[in-house]
């Protein structure tokens, strides 16, 4: 009965894959039970037995992959357990849940990807959006910065981007002997994107800090606050506006968000 | 407003042993070290009914402190959410109305006001529901309130106009009932032999205990100068650091608070690939409840924590559900041992230098 639905219930999903993306981050490759469709930007709650459940982001892109791909560092109890499982092993979902990247608002528009370590994670799923419709869109381009060479993902698949038309800055905190790239914050990178930023649109994800300064300088370019979007990240337990844990002012970040436009975060999360 | 009947007290006992029979029949009863709490009535006559003040809110039977969520055993889940038939004897005015905010709260019913700005999808709490479809309220309006009470200042007691399932109003030697939902008045329907139509007389003397009910109020809250003052910036950063200075963390006004909702989800491990998932009461003033997996706290100064738990009463509540997230109960005026209770807070801003 479906009006009897339990929602905080998990649905069974198998793990397909499990690749490593660099030493502390791995790919989950995962096929749940039921037919599950998502949005580029939303998150799943995943859940271990006895270790809990915790919000990922969705790094995959429906269309594209054939399963449902949650890239995970290893930082808490969960995420420590997880990095244990293997093809095979079972784990549960539940949602999707939150809000999406509006990809709509950037369409004609030259659109800019600013990602910095594992921020790059959720944007992966639009940024694979973005190409797959490449001609709804402007110039597309990436500024991706990293603490070091070995913690920068996707590597391979950046190669591929380039090839399908992103234009593509990778930088690095710590640099070594085979980097080629550039250094320093994304930010410090801004100014090499031929564009002209009061008609360009940009998806920041990041540490806090960041997203913070990032999106301050391309508003101070002229990019209107509107078309600067970001992804939140905040402690939640239920992912459905109930438990309270991922407060921001009035905002819980799992229903109203974890999406968010540079000018809501202004107006709203005082 | 569905019937407006009385009910004799010498027919209180014998009604209230006929509602055991189908439910669990909760009232005000006092336990062994003398408090007085809401429990499972074994003994009818036991039942206390001239408490002086609300004790702990009722909230325990909705959404309770802790409460197993499901069993896992490997493939398996068993859902254990409750269905109990449950009917609640005394309950007061302030705790019916902060249900009332709840039940929009676990329901996602947001204001239109609220909802435009955030068009996203609302969901309806399971467990919290699954408990409350079943629950009855019988409640019963103050004509006592406690010196610590000012529901009367939020239009929140001491009697009720609406939102009550059945209401009672003690008139000495009767008891003024009124019908507010069908379930109140399937209740009713049962026993109907036990009520009398009300005449004039009950209507002037209702309306007497009212008088006398709403002059007994010590204290006076306006909560709505508070709103305007923080919105106009009138509150000064530095009464939030004084407030933030007494604070002992203890959570005990978020526990006692009948609108407070925030939960914590844990799992007990029984071993490897079997447990029970459980939901547990958490409070926004532990400095943990914000903290991410790398460590991170976002609400890590206390002041932030005590600010934002008065503007989510203040502010936030009123923007989403056209009610202020207090009811005046008072509990946090008995329970805070900092003294920093809405009370006495709204009073130091007033007077804030």
């Amino acid at each position: 009965m479906a009006k009897d639905n339990n929602i905080y219930l998990p649905s069974k999903a198998l793990i397909k894959d499990v690749t490593d993306l660099s030493c502390d981050v791995k790919l989950f490759k995962v096929m749940p039970e039921k037919k599950t469709q998502y949005l580029p930007g939303q998150f799943f709650m995943l859940s271990l037995w006895g270790t809990g459940e915790v919000p990922i982001s969705i790094t995959s892109t429906i269309g594209l992959q054939k399963h449902i791909e949650l890239g995970i560092k290893k930082v808490g109890k969960v995420t420590s357990a997880l990095h244990e499982l293997k093809a095979g092993d079972t784990l549960w979902l539940r949602g999707p849940y939150g809000n999406n990247f509006n990809a709509d608002i950037s369409k004609g528009k030259d659109v800019i990807f600013i990602a910095g370590g594992i921020g790059i994670l959720p944007l992966r799923s639009l940024i694979n959006f973005v190409l797959m419709n490449k001609k709804e869109f402007g110039r597309v381009f990436l500024i991706y910065g990293s603490k070091n060479t070995s913690n920068m993902l996707f590597t391979q698949e950046i190669k591929q981007w380039a090839k399908k038309g992103l234009e593509i800055i990778l930088t690095v905190d710590e640099t070594d002997k085979r980097w080629k790239g550039s250094t320093g914050l994304v930010t410090g990178h801004l100014d090499k994107i031929k564009t002209d930023f009061k008609k360009a649109s940009a998806y920041v994800c990041g540490p806090e800090i960041m997203i913070e300064n990032t999106m301050k300088e391309l508003s101070l370019r002229g990019m209107p606050d509107k078309l600067i979007t970001t992804t939140l990240e905040a402690r939640m337990k239920c992912g459905m506006g109930k438990c309270g844990q991922c407060y921001h002012g009035i905002e819980y970040i799992c229903t109203n968000g974890p999406v968010y436009s540079y000018e809501e975060m202004k107006k709203r999360l005082y | 407003m569905k019937a407006s009947l009385v009910l004799d007290k010498n027919s209180l006992s014998y009604w209230l042993r006929q509602i055991r029979k189908e439910s669990n029949l909760i009232a005000p009863m006092r336990s062994v070290n003398g408090d007085i709490v809401f429990e499972s009535v074994d003994q009818i006559h036991e039942v206390v009914l001239d408490y002086p003040l609300p004790p702990p809110p009722v909230k325990e039977f909705i959404s309770p402190q802790m409460e197993g969520m499901f069993e896992y055993k490997r493939d398996n889940i068993s859902d254990l959410r409750d269905r109990q038939k449950r009917v609640v004897f005394g309950a007061r005015s302030c705790d019916i109305s902060a249900m009332n905010i709840t039940d929009k709260f676990f329901g996602g019913e947001t204001e239109p006001s609220y909802d435009k700005r955030h068009p996203n999808k609302k969901f309806k709490d399971s467990y919290y529901f699954s408990r409350r479809q079943n629950i009855v309220f019988i409640s019963l309006g103050c004509n006592n309130p406690a010196p610590t009470c000012f529901c009367q200042s939020l239009g929140t007691g001491p009697f009720l106009d609406k939102g009550f399932d059945i209401q009672l109003v003690d008139l000495a030697d009767r008891y003024f009932v009124e019908t507010g939902s069908n379930e109140g008045e399937k209740l009713i329907n049962k026993h109907r032999h036990l009520f009398t139509e009300a005449q004039k007389q009950d209507y002037d003397d209702r309306y007497e205990a009212f008088l006398s009910s709403v002059s007994k109020f010590e204290k006076r809250v306006n909560l709505e100068e508070i709103r305007q003052m923080i919105i106009d910036g009138k509150v000064p950063e530095a009464l939030w650091e004084w407030v933030a200075e007494r604070c002992f963390e203890c959570g005990g006004c978020v526990y006692e608070c009948p609108v407070c909702t925030c939960f914590n989800i844990v799992d007990c491990p029984h071993s490897k690939d079997t447990g029970k998932r459980f939901k547990i009461w958490d409070t926004c003033f532990f400095k943990g409840f914000t903290q991410t997996a790398g460590g991170n706290i976002p609400a890590e100064k206390k002041v932030l924590r005590t600010k934002r738990w008065w503007f989510h009463k203040v502010l936030y509540d009123l923007e989403q559900f056209t009610s202020f997230g207090c009811v005046g109960c008072g509990r946090c005026t008995i329970t805070c041992p900092g003294r920093i209770d809405i009370a006495t807070v709204s009073e130091k801003i007033k007077r804030w230098r």
